[in-house]
């Protein structure tokens, strides 16, 4: 019995979930639209455009799939699963109101991370089994990047989970009851700046999507992939950055704590703002170099967020 | 060296940045849904489509088949075939490439009897490649569809005259 | 074990990697192929490849005769094109002999220093598209660029009624004279463009990403720019202040007041600079013009009505060059006595200009590789020709 409800709760989420990733890309769309002074989608839909994502779908879905012919055929299909099975994962620790969660976990946070990071071997894969020199360099930056990055991201995410003496979401949450850990003097602003910076790293976006670098190397990972298997590197990317979002509300603006509003909504108006803040970013900076963003990493956020976490836990030592 | 730029510049540089976008978020867009909403055309528009007027007294067209156009364009699309009868010069027949115009003007500034003019609006898709070849039936009609632009031969000829005096001087 | 440890790590080398940059890639301006050997991510050696574009505009010019032909070379460096045709314009003149008006000479200035500004803004755009690429801040600085340069579109519309493709320039003088209120307009367009070109000044030379990505990248000293030829914003980003317009006064540009910024280290962000303030330096010479323009003729030639009867000497020979947005531009005419040019030669800007691209990218990393092609601004329509 338990599994059947089990099954049936984590369909309905992945059902949401890849639901609200489709209208996530129509967002983007009419949020860069906007601010570039375009209009976005428009006519799919009039006069917002809200029929966009389905006709996409369709529209991918109807595309031919096209494997290279020199290409490592197993790799080539198992990278686009890959991606997306990870990065939906990921939802499954993550509290949606204060009390319900798919799977409640004592580790939830140290398992997010290590899913979050598991994406790099689809990147990888993806761009070893296509054959192609461009597809080449952007998995091994990409796994560079990511890998380097994953440093800072997990330093930073700990502040909280020392702030909260514990790496439960729902201890994070309850922690917040009194104040959000974002305004936490100092420690809690550098942390999440960090934890954004790093987030926006490892999930490819502006100013760091250098293994997509589209002026360089094309559109690098995925510059073999077609149809639907593009469109689910595409998913895992939107996922992630939900994901990555809704993380960033729990630990760092207290989650579905809120007055009046119910959790749930909280959550989701916390989530939509991320999500839209990491947008702003992405469209408003160009790309740093390779070396420069290695060159950020070590020099700069590694040692910060080390420093930082030191200070977490003097805080909460000497204070307790 | 490149000059090095303070902490307190780059952040106030990175927070101009991000409040440009936003500025630009609120602004109205400038984009023209082309087929719901229209530009205005200005008046001396000449990328669409041409005609063969008419003369709006007698009714005769304007053509006299000189062959001027035919000799000046540059991607040598237009064929004049010229017949003479009561008195004047007729263009028997006279076919325009739409398809590799080059929108220059030239025909519009040669000719004498301001027959060909282009008009204010834009070439209406066609289906069929065979229906950018106007012959002098779609041409005469075209006349009925846009009005002429700015331009016409004996406009554009008084504009270039150059004064005698200002010449000499 | 003597070998010291720096030894043993250059001995392992992976080789390189032959990469095949082009003809369609989405940075390389157009139909541009790039040879690259990469030694990890950094450019070892690179032969550009080019004639991916070429039209055989000089060899269609034997066939026509001179009148048709500034409509043709409009089509030549498809981002400037009153420019072109200013040059093969000028260059007439002098092997038959016609003085061009005053006026004429003034609405010429007018237009090419307006497609002057419409150029750079593609060209600042394009460059943030080398550097952002399209899914990013890169394509916001882009589509803010066009949205300016739509506003000059407009105006050349407005003027001689097509947007881009302008045919203003005809032998003996121009085409189109300015409407009434022309002024009024040119001078919105000049308060709201020097509006925006001052926010992206401040946005962009203040950004420390578009600092770190431009600083000291592509370096090209004076002397390598005046070996290959190179001109225009390229060469002055170097430091020479060399430009047609101040050294050979051609057009009445000897009654207009500018300056001509200058570089200082020739690297990507002073080409940038150097073109983001001659958007400035046009515009006042723009208003300059509407300011001082002089009444009379167009047109110095009687109206044309044959293609035939402009019949420069046999034997004339005749070189023009102009400050196109890329360079000097330069047309080179040879008659016969007949009504079409025996020989005609384009000296252009854009393909002197990536005669640099072998000198100067070895040693980069390729996303400079990118950012330095972007910053030289060629246009392959005009090195194909």
């Amino acid at each position: 019995m338990i599994y059947i409800q089990g099954l049936v709760q984590s369909a309905i989420l992945l059902g949401a979930i890849l639901g609200i990733v489709a209208y996530l890309t129509w967002l983007e769309r009419k949020f860069s639209g906007r601010l570039q002074s375009r209009v976005g989608p428009y006519l799919v839909g009039r006069p917002h455009g809200w029929l966009q994502p389905i006709a996409d779908g369709l529209k991918l879905i109807s595309k031919e799939d096209i494997t290279p012919s020199r290409a490592d055929r197993l790799l080539f299909n198992l990278a686009p699963a890959w991606i997306v099975v990870v990065s939906l994962l990921g939802f499954a620790f993550l509290p949606l109101t204060a009390n319900w969660v798919l799977v409640n976990m004592d580790l939830g946070l140290l398992y997010f991370t290590a899913i979050g990071s598991l994406l790099v071997i689809g990147v990888f894969a993806a761009g070893w089994a296509s054959n192609n020199k461009y597809a080449l360099l952007s998995s091994l930056r990409s796994a560079a990047q990511i890998v380097a990055y994953e440093v800072p991201l997990l330093l930073s995410l700990l502040v909280p989970a020392i702030l909260a003496g514990s790496l439960d979401f729902k201890d994070i949450i309850e922690a917040q009851e009194s104040y959000w850990f974002i305004t936490f003097p100092v420690i809690g602003q550098i942390s999440f700046l960090i934890f954004l910076l790093a987030a926006l790293a490892e999930s490819n976006k502006m100013p760091f999507d250098l293994s997509e670098a589209e002026s360089e190397l094309i559109a690098g990972f995925n510059i073999e992939y077609s149809g639907m298997k593009f469109a689910y590197f595409y998913l895992g990317e939107y996922a992630h950055l939900m994901a990555v979002s809704l993380l960033v509300s729990i630990v760092f603006f207290g989650g579905p704590l809120g007055p009046l509003l119910p959790g749930g909504l909280w959550i989701a108006i916390k989530t939509l703002a991320v999500f839209l803040g990491i947008l702003w970013i992405r469209w408003s900076f160009l790309r740093i170099r390779i070396d420069q963003l290695m060159m950020l990493n070590w020099k700069i956020l590694t040692p910060i967020s080390f420093i930082n976490l030191l200070l977490a836990g003097l805080w909460v030592s000497l204070n307790l | 060296m490149p000059k090095k730029v303070s902490k307190i510049r780059l952040i106030q540089a990175i927070i101009f940045s991000l409040w440009v976008t936003f500025k630009n978020l609120f602004r109205k867009p400038v984009t023209v849904q082309y087929p719901l909403e229209k530009r205005p055309i200005p008046d001396r528009w000449r990328a669409g489509t041409f005609a063969l007027t008419t003369d709006k007294e007698t009714g005769d067209e304007n053509c006299i088949g000189c062959k001027l156009c035919e000799r000046i364009c540059p991607s040598d699309i237009i064929i004049v075939e010229l017949e003479k009868h009561s008195g004047r010069g007729w263009a028997k027949t006279f076919i325009l490439d739409l398809q590799a115009c080059i929108q220059c003007e030239l025909c519009v500034q040669v000719c004498p009897t301001d027959a060909i003019v282009m008009l204010r609006g834009l070439a209406t898709p066609v289906a069929n490649r065979q229906d950018y070849i106007l012959d002098k039936e779609k041409l005469m009609e075209n006349e009925k569809l846009f009005e002429a632009a700015w331009a016409a031969g004996l406009k554009l000829q008084k504009l270039h005259e150059p004064k005698q005096t200002e010449v000499k001087s | 074990m003597e070998g010291n440890v720096e030894e043993r790590v250059i001995e392992r080398d992976f080789g390189e990697l032959a990469l095949n940059m082009g003809p369609q890639h989405p940075s390389t301006h157009g139909v541009f192929r790039l040879k690259l050997h990469l030694r990890g991510e950094t450019v070892v050696s690179v032969v550009p490849d080019i004639g991916y574009l070429h039209r055989g505009v000089e060899k269609l010019s034997e066939t026509l005769d001179y009148d048709m032909l500034p409509p043709i070379y409009e089509r030549d460096d498809y981002l400037s094109p009153t420019a072109n045709s200013l040059a093969f314009v000028l260059a007439v003149e002098k092997l038959a002999d016609k003085e061009p008006t005053k006026r004429a000479n003034y609405l010429r200035v007018l237009t090419a220093e307006l497609q002057r500004v419409s150029s750079h803004l593609v060209a600042i755009g394009t460059f943030g598209l080398d550097l952002g690429g399209s899914m990013g801040g890169g394509a916001t600085l882009f589509l803010y660029c066009f949205r300016d340069r739509e506003k000059v579109l407009d105006l050349m519309e407005s003027l001689t009624g097509t947007r881009f493709h302008t045919n203003m320039n005809q032998i003996g003088g121009v085409r189109y004279d300015v409407y009434p209120n022309f002024d009024k307009d040119v001078l919105k367009l000049k308060d709201y463009l020097e509006k925006q070109v001052n926010e992206y000044r401040t946005v962009l030379e203040t950004n420390p990403i578009f600092l770190e990505r431009t600083r000291d990248v592509g370096i090209v000293t004076p002397e390598l720019a005046k070996e290959v030829g190179a001109s225009g914003p390229v060469l002055r980003a170097t430091g020479v202040s060399y430009d047609i317009r101040k050294n050979k006064p051609y057009s009445s540009y000897e009654d207009f007041d500018f300056n001509l910024p200058v570089g200082t280290r020739g690297d990507v962000f002073d080409r940038y600079l150097v073109r983001i303030m001659e958007i400035s330096e046009s515009l006042s010479i723009v208003t300059q013009v509407i300011e001082g323009l002089p009444e009379g003729p167009i047109n110095s030639r009687k109206p044309l009505k044959s293609a035939l009867l402009l019949k420069p000497p046999k034997g004339a020979e005749a070189y023009a060059a102009v400050e196109s947005p890329r360079g000097e531009l330069g047309m080179y005419v040879l008659s016969d006595g007949s009504s079409k040019p025996y020989r005609l030669k384009i000296r252009s800007p854009s393909f002197s200009n990536i005669a640099l691209i072998p000198e100067i990218l070895p040693g980069h990393l390729i996303a400079d590789a990118v950012a330095i092609l972007g910053s030289l601004d060629p246009v392959f329509g005009d090195v194909d020709r």
